[in-house]
């Protein structure tokens, strides 16, 4: 009975994290299919579990190496060595990384517990994207 | 009584069940509360922590609107001041402890985070999605949100900061879910203990309705005869003890003359003619009429009668009439059976079950007596009741065992004095016990008088016999009533066997019982000159016992007479005994009939009898019977 419970659980706790992770990408996907900028949007990210998930869904461009992306996603600054990529619309997944990369236009994190998005207006217009209406209630001003 | 103490079981772990399953449910009830009462003691310290900072926040820098408690916050070192007092709010329970505002579009934002981890930014958004954040700015009053889908948070209580009876802002505690595991893990091992048990009464149940189930399907088998679909015998003895006489009427039904259809058909054919039979009998009954195949070519049917008492003849009728006017058609050859039928029609009159199938079976002897293919009808006003010393097992007794071939026969020699060889044998009817003890005719053979199972019974010795003696040279007497003689099954089985082979016939001997009822002295002689014509030998069994028609006797021309053991055991000490046997031994002389005398038990018998010019002997003093025949040279021990 006890390693009955124990598999439930686990089985239930690795499906509770599969989830979050789908979650997110859904998200993801959802905000990068709401923008739109001057060239074809392919995706890269730092995270290839995110990137694993885009695959899923085959609904966004991906490409393995950010030199080819017109959006970059990022989870850790560290990963944003190339000057080119630098220049490059990017969403963080962080909301204190878009104090820190001064490109990022926007970001997914979740606060408290509870999944949380930030676009800043200002950055969206320097970097001409674009964003449909379902984005609006999540544009902010400024980072605060 | 398997099935009682199964269905109790089954009842018992039912009601267990519902027991287990009410304290579980109660367990559970018990848990929630403790959950309440835990939340609210939780809620109520929060809630008078907040009420305090709340006073002193907004009566200290006089907080009238939602713009005044941002100015507040903005300062650095007020928020720093407020952060640290409700930060004392935090513990292993109470995660994160923030200040909300509701902005001009309706977005929440961090006034103020007293959190440890994941701290928010002054006048960052905060996205919230419960419609509680709403109701608190309309209610004015503290809303809980039991969280479902946020990681590791159980609850939040969300506070109002009011002033001037408006919400300025808003207290956000957010409880974790620990609390719950803490109550979930000391409540586990109860919850598992009765998980456990409801899973082993569920499986114990499970196992008995299981055993029920089988128990059913295998009653369906005990109970059905595989043949006709019937039930069987062993049906009729299951629900003999419930079975209430008094609302049935019993019947006995036999096909005519089966045994020639087997004969000549073949058993397939015999077989397929039963099972269409009781295809016909099941349709001319109705639902509440019980039909057993009782064995072979007999039924025994229970006609219902609560309603009307004449249906029992009209069914019998019915049942009669449409297998008469049936062809069966089997292998090209057209087929016509019948059936004679029995009846008792209130066998409730009598002692028991078993008394009212002899009953049946008495009139369906008479039916099979009087032509075959009819109805009689028992009238007990007619009839005396005699009580009846048999045993009310022993119909059915004699039944099974035909039907088990458990009849066999023992032979006693009858011994030529005069040249010390054997004579012939005497053949006796026993039955093997199903404990393999052999029980003897005196038994079982009263209680079969007038039975339609006593010509069966006969008919089957007759059998055993031919096939025994037909290859050997031996002589063999079998003992045969009048009224099996007149019988038409047995004396077309008799025919059969002995008109195709003179050679058997010339050594059969039928000793029939001069104390039998001969009530038409005519048929008598006219069945005994038949034995005569097929070259069989016929013997006068029992000699002096009953009344002595010594005419009939001489008219018969039997070749035999033997003489009563009750003259014969005294002989030696009983002077008149000794008288009538001479007389008896000078009559068959004169006669030109042979003498045996039996019951010769003793040494002082043997020599008395010597004296006299008896031609044959027989007795325990020669030798008993035994399942073999004996020879000579083992006679006399």
């Amino acid at each position: 009975m006890k390693a009955v419970s124990i598999i439930l659980f686990l089985t239930i706790a690795l499906f509770a994290s599969d989830n979050k992770d789908i979650m997110r990408a859904q998200i993801l996907e959802k905000i990068i299919l709401n923008i739109s900028i001057n060239e074809t949007i392919t995706v890269w990210s730092d995270n290839k579990e995110l990137l694993a998930g885009f695959r899923k869904s085959n609904h966004l461009i991906i490409s393995d190496i950010c030199d080819k992306a017109t959006v970059i996603i990022i989870e850790n600054k560290k990963e944003l060595n190339d000057d080119t990529c630098k220049n490059k619309p990017i969403f963080v997944l962080n909301y204190n990384l878009l104090k820190e990369v001064p490109k990022s236009f926007g970001a997914f994190f979740w606060k408290k517990g509870r999944p949380n998005i930030v676009i800043i207006e200002s950055r969206i217009k320097s970097q001409n994207i674009s964003v449909s209406k379902e984005l609006n209630a999540y544009i902010e001003e400024k980072v605060w | 009584m398997v099935k009682k103490k199964e269905f109790i079981i089954f009842f018992l772990l039912f009601l267990l069940a519902i027991f287990i399953i009410y304290i579980y449910r109660d367990v559970t009830k018990a848990k929630n509360e403790i959950f309440d009462r835990i939340e609210n003691y939780q809620i109520e310290q929060i809630s008078s922590v907040l009420k305090n900072i709340e006073k002193d926040m907004v009566t200290s820098f006089d907080i009238k609107t939602p713009d005044d408690l941002i100015s507040l916050f903005s300062d650095i070192d007020t928020r720093k001041k407020y952060e640290h007092i409700i930060s004392l709010l935090l513990t292993s329970n109470v995660k994160y402890a923030y200040i909300l505002h509701k902005d001009e579009k309706d977005r929440f934002r961090f006034l103020l985070d007293a959190s440890q981890s994941d701290k928010a930014e002054f006048y960052q958004k905060f996205d919230v999605t419960s419609p509680e954040y709403e109701a608190i700015y309309k209610e004015k009053k503290p809303q809980l949100i039991k969280q479902h889908d946020v990681e590791n948070l159980y609850l939040t209580y969300l506070y109002p900061i009011l002033s001037n009876g408006n919400v300025v802002g808003i207290f956000s505690i957010d409880i974790t879910t620990n609390i719950q595991k803490i109550i979930l893990e000391s409540i586990k091992p109860l919850e598992t203990f009765f998980t456990v048990l409801i899973i082993f009464i569920l499986l114990l149940m499970g196992m008995t309705i299981t055993q029920i189930f089988h128990y059913f399907v295998t009653r369906k088998k005990i109970f059905t005869d595989p043949l006709t679909k019937t039930f069987n015998r062993n049906y009729l003895e299951e629900i003999a003890p419930m079975l209430n006489l008094k609302h049935y009427s019993l019947a006995m039904l036999d096909l005519d003359k089966f045994k020639a259809i087997n004969d000549s058909y073949g058993h397939k054919a015999g077989d397929y003619i039963l099972f269409r039979a009781s295809m016909i009998f099941k349709e001319s009954i109705r639902e509440n009429d019980i039909l057993i195949r009782y064995g072979g070519e007999e039924f025994i049917l229970l006609i219902n009668n609560r309603n009307n008492d004449n249906t029992n003849t009209d069914i019998c009728e019915r049942l009669r009439n449409n297998i008469s006017n049936e062809i069966f058609k089997y292998d090209g050859n057209d087929i016509k059976i019948k059936v004679s039928i029995g009846i008792h029609k209130h066998p409730a009159l009598e002692k028991n079950l078993q008394e009212a199938i002899k009953i049946a079976d008495e009139m369906l002897y008479i039916a099979k007596k009087s032509g075959r293919n009819r109805v009689i009808i028992y009238d007990e006003k007619e009839h005396t009741k005699t009580s009846s010393s048999a045993s009310s097992k022993d119909i059915s007794y004699v039944k099974e065992a035909l039907d088990e071939d458990r009849v066999i026969c023992h032979f006693q020699p009858i011994y030529n004095h005069k040249n010390g060889e054997i004579f012939k044998y005497e053949a006796l009817v026993r039955i093997v016990s199903k404990e393999n003890i052999i029980i003897s005719p005196m038994q079982f053979l009263p209680q079969l008088k007038h039975t339609n199972m006593h010509y069966k019974l006969t008919q089957r010795i007759l059998l055993i016999i031919f096939e025994k003696f037909k290859y050997n040279q031996k002589t063999v007497s079998i003992n045969i009533n009048f009224s099996d003689l007149i019988n038409p099954d047995i004396e077309e089985t008799i025919i059969k066997h002995l008109s195709e082979n003179h050679h058997l016939a010339s050594r059969i001997t039928f000793e029939i019982l001069e104390s039998d009822e001969i009530d038409n002295v005519e048929l008598f002689k006219q069945k005994i000159n038949l034995l005569h014509s097929l070259k069989a030998k016929v013997s006068i069994d029992d000699f002096g016992s009953g009344y002595s028609n010594f005419r009939t006797i001489i008219d018969v021309e039997a070749n035999f007479l033997k003489i009563d053991g009750s003259l014969i055991k005294n002989i030696d000490k009983n002077n008149k005994d000794f008288k009538v046997v001479k007389s008896i031994i000078h009559f068959a002389s004169q006669s030109n009939m042979q003498t045996i005398a039996e019951f010769v038990h003793s040494k002082e018998v043997y020599e008395k009898l010597l004296l006299l010019d008896i031609d044959y002997m027989q007795g325990f003093y020669i030798s008993e019977p035994k399942a073999f025949l004996v020879e000579k040279e083992e006679l006399f021990k």
